[in-house]
């Protein structure tokens, strides 16, 4: 790529330099040639169309997800309002039918199970709404949202998930928190689909500037070629959430020993308040 | 002429003059400098032969120089950056960066526009 020429030239006057900024502006150039060597300069063209290409990619991302999450919330809103008001209303009635009409024993046995699918459909009901729209994150905050969720994943899976954390007392953005919970929500969905694990530990971490997000399980150990696979296991949409706030995310684990997602994001594009007191 | 959408990009180093005609159609004479075949330096070698072939039909010659093989030359030249199109003859004073895919301006820093020659 290079030859050295070894002649000396004049200092470019104002009108060259001007020829000169607009043919690399308007991307005519191919190299340019200096004392000592030629460089290429396709390469940084390309490069600044790629990055300017990404942060596109990146700002349609976070306006899909944006609509995505309004329409998660409004069918969350939708389910729980209509669906469970209409169980609620229908478990009422059972409710009634028991109490004030004389039964035989099969039809007061019929209607005792009726009763009992009906409430167990409306905890489906809820829990389908709470997935879409975590109303808990909005009043509980991200620590007591994500220690929630190790608890009803633990219920749900039988895979035992801890909680840890040195976060207390923190408030933190809307849109931080729900993405750090919507990454934390598709690593466990991973560890549940794929990882044949039986214990899981969510980290929420204050280190220096960053927030350090770790999900880890004991499971069979995600293969190399997934880690190295960009749309394997939901990866993309949890990278593409940790980089809209400028965080990045690491996938590692070997066979048998496990696998950990680890996202690291500045703590300021979390949180508003500070504090790290270790608790778990 | 390939259609690059870029401008051509002119400069001139003295002050321009007439095309001299001694009574006969000038002979134009260029030197282009060119980075080896990347894509700028490939378009600036297909554009000037098809202008050359188009205005300038038996009375032109091209001097291709890669600056890959001949660096020095292209300093000698005060050559900056490549495609950069040096006209030897006639003396316009004038040399062109890009990849000289504005036909029209390309042509009007020729003096090639409007008269037919």
């Amino acid at each position: 790529m290079s030859k050295k020429p070894t002649a000396r030239r004049p200092k470019p006057t104002t009108q060259e330099a001007e020829a000169v900024v607009h043919a690399l502006r308007t991307h005519q150039v191919d190299a340019i040639v200096g004392e000592r060597h030629v460089s290429f300069v396709r390469l940084k063209q390309v490069e600044t169309e790629l990055e300017s290409s990404r942060d596109q990619l990146r700002i349609l991302a976070a306006r899909l997800e944006s609509q995505r999450e309004s329409e998660r919330t409004e069918v969350a809103r939708e389910i729980h309002d209509e669906l469970g008001q209409s169980l609620t209303s229908l478990q009422l009635g059972l409710a009634w039918l028991t109490y004030t009409v004389t039964l035989t024993p099969p039809v007061r046995a019929r209607l005792a199970s009726m009763s009992a699918l009906v409430r167990t459909t409306i905890r489906a009901v809820k829990e389908v709404a709470v997935r879409l729209r975590p109303g808990v994150l909005d009043e509980l905050g991200l620590v007591k949202t994500l220690r929630s969720e190790a608890k009803a994943f633990t219920e749900h899976t039988g895979v035992q998930c801890r909680f840890e954390t040195n976060l207390r007392n923190v408030a933190c953005h809307r849109a931080g928190s729900l993405a750090v919970f919507r990454i934390v929500q598709a690593a466990l969905t991973n560890v549940a689909r794929h990882a044949q694990a039986s214990r899981a530990v969510i980290g929420l971490m204050k280190r220096q500037n960053d927030l350090v997000v770790t999900v880890k399980d004991n499971g069979r150990g995600i293969a190399k070629t997934l880690v190295a696979k960009p749309g394997a296991c939901g990866v993309i949409g949890m990278r593409e959430r940790a980089l809209t706030l400028d965080g990045t995310l690491a996938l590692a684990g070997s066979r048998g020993k496990g696998t950990t997602l680890t996202v690291r994001i500045p703590l300021s594009r979390v949180l508003i308040t500070r504090g790290a007191a270790p608790t778990s | 002429m390939t259609s690059a959408s870029p401008m051509a990009v002119s400069m001139s180093r003295r002050p321009s003059s007439p095309v001299p005609h001694a009574g006969r159609r000038p002979i134009y004479s260029f030197r282009l400098f060119v980075a080896g075949n990347e894509p700028n330096s490939m378009a600036a070698r297909h554009n000037l032969t098809q202008l050359c072939e188009k205005h300038l039909k038996g009375r032109h010659r091209i001097d291709i120089v890669d600056v890959f093989e001949s660096a020095t030359a292209a300093l000698k030249h005060h050559v900056l950056v490549t495609p950069t199109l040096i006209v030897l003859k006639p003396k316009l004073g004038v040399t062109l960066l890009g990849n000289l895919s504005e036909t029209r301006q390309v042509l009007a820093t020729l003096r090639l526009n409007g008269n037919g020659r």
